[in-house]
């Protein structure tokens, strides 16, 4: 059944609630860099950590939230039809991982440092995309970190052009040490605060 | 106008058919959703793709939720769910990863965070995963929940209904909603239903049940289909 003229109405949102279960987090979840728990990590790129916290109203921690990363390889490709590089992309980079808060709303990713790449709508810096899922939230809260690496190409992003400029530091990762062997980035989020220092989210 | 046809086609949500917030007797439906209205961006390449193969990942292959283990069956109603995941043109979407989490017959959910005095099934876990089909059908033995309070919200029940989490080929068709079960009169007065802005869109959520007689076994039978966002969304095979 095909109407191009008559697309259908997208099903709604609702939120996750608070009983997302807990057995659906399996260990390596929160690891992008390979393509199941079993598979070995790609080669390819910086192996980094991202992490930080997930905050709500007040500043108290969001607990049992759930973040979900997308991002590109570290040549700036995805391994999707809709980019004209996937054959190229990273066979053994997933690009994928669920994370989800504890009782500090801490959470955190492994992933490789992602490459930027030429977009019609202009040259995306490397970024990750990050969506938030919790009780409360009923449609997914969607937001992207930058590299504090890459300041020239951070200001020409055209999504992080889309920000108010004296925002646009809160979309950019800082550097939080090593763990592990790998640099570390932290990047917190602040579901609902101050003007100045809620996260920009976007439109989804 | 001229427009020019991307391989996919991707708009912003249409407001009155999804939830507006915040929701009475539901706080974090106050804490946690940002007071800056969120920002236009445009669609860039990261928006538009997403995982193609979770399974690796994910270990789809759970659906049959009224069974844990042979002899061991839920309390409850046995239902059959079934129906298809689809694009905003009526396509199939195959290889969705389709989770789904619910109640018990009780009402209670096997989480520890669920600390409500009503009886755990020591049969029943309430979780699955599984993957559609080439035509992006879908299907899950369970047994229907029960309905339940919401704490401190004013004697506000959720009706009957089943969680459910869609991956599907772009991270923009990401959806995560709930199902009814048409008929149920707690339907009406619920809050999460009813924060649907366009009352056309609420019956969207409503499974329908499928005549028994057309029914080819000792269950009740549900049909639902899930519209995902996105024209022209499902991906060939690569
Ligand atoms: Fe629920």
């Amino acid at each position: 059944m095909i109407r191009p003229n008559a697309p259908l109405p997208p099903t709604a949102w609702h939120t996750i609630g608070p009983f997302f279960p807990r057995t659906f987090f399996r260990e390596g979840d929160n690891d992008l860099t390979r393509l199941s728990a079993e598979a070995a990590p790609t080669a390819r790129g910086e192996h980094i950590l991202l992490r930080g916290r997930v905050l709500e109203e007040g500043g108290r921690p969001c607990v049992n939230a759930v973040l979900e990363a997308w991002q590109a390889d570290a040549a700036g490709r995805f391994r999707h039809p809709l980019d004209p590089g996937w054959r190229e992309a990273d066979p053994d980079f997933l690009g994928w991982g669920r994370a989800w808060t504890d009782a500090e709303g801490a959470y955190s990713f492994r992933t490789v440092m992602p490459g930027g790449y030429a977009d019609p709508a202009g040259p995306r810096a490397p970024h990750v995309d990050l969506a938030v899922l919790a009780s409360g939230i009923m449609r997914r809260l969607v937001t992207t970190v930058f590299f504090p690496d890459f300041p020239d190409a951070n200001e020409a992003d055209p999504v992080l052009r889309a920000v108010p400029e004296g925002l646009r530091h809160l979309l950019v990762a800082r550097p939080d040490g090593r763990s592990e062997g790998l640099r570390a980035f932290r990047f917190d989020l602040l579901l609902r605060g101050a003007p100045d220092a809620e996260t920009p989210f976007f439109v989804d | 106008m001229t427009r020019r046809d991307p391989p996919d086609l991707f708009a912003p949500y249409d407001e009155s058919a999804q939830p507006a917030v915040p929701i009475e007797g539901y706080a974090n439906t106050f804490r946690r959703n940002p007071a800056r209205p969120p920002i236009p961006r445009p669609y860039t390449r990261t928006a538009r793709t997403g995982p193609l193969d979770l399974s690796p990942k994910l270990k789809p292959g759970d659906d049959n939720l009224a069974v844990i283990a042979p002899g061991r069956i839920a309390l409850g109603q046995l239902i059959h769910v079934s129906g298809r995941v689809l694009d905003e043109d009526g396509r199939g979407v195959p290889g969705a990863v389709v989770e789904l989490w619910q109640a018990n017959a009780a009402g209670r959910y096997f989480n520890p965070l669920d600390t409500r005095d009503a009886p755990l099934d020591p049969n029943f876990v309430g979780n699955g995963r599984t993957l559609t089909d080439r035509e992006g059908r879908y299907a899950f033995f369970t047994i229907k929940p029960g309905a339940y309070p919401v704490p401190d919200s004013g004697r506000w029940w959720r009706p009957p209904h089943v969680h459910v989490s869609i991956l599907g080929p772009s991270t923009l068709s990401r959806l995560v909603t709930q199902m009814y079960f048409s008929g149920e009169p707690l339907n009406a007065h619920d809050r999460l239903l009813n924060s649907l802005p366009d009352a056309a869109a609420r019956p969207r959520l409503l499974a329908r049940q499928i005549p028994p007689q057309e029914v080819e076994g000792e269950w009740l039978a549900f049909s639902w289909d899930i519209v995902l966002r996105g024209r022209h969304a499902t991906p060939p095979a690569p």
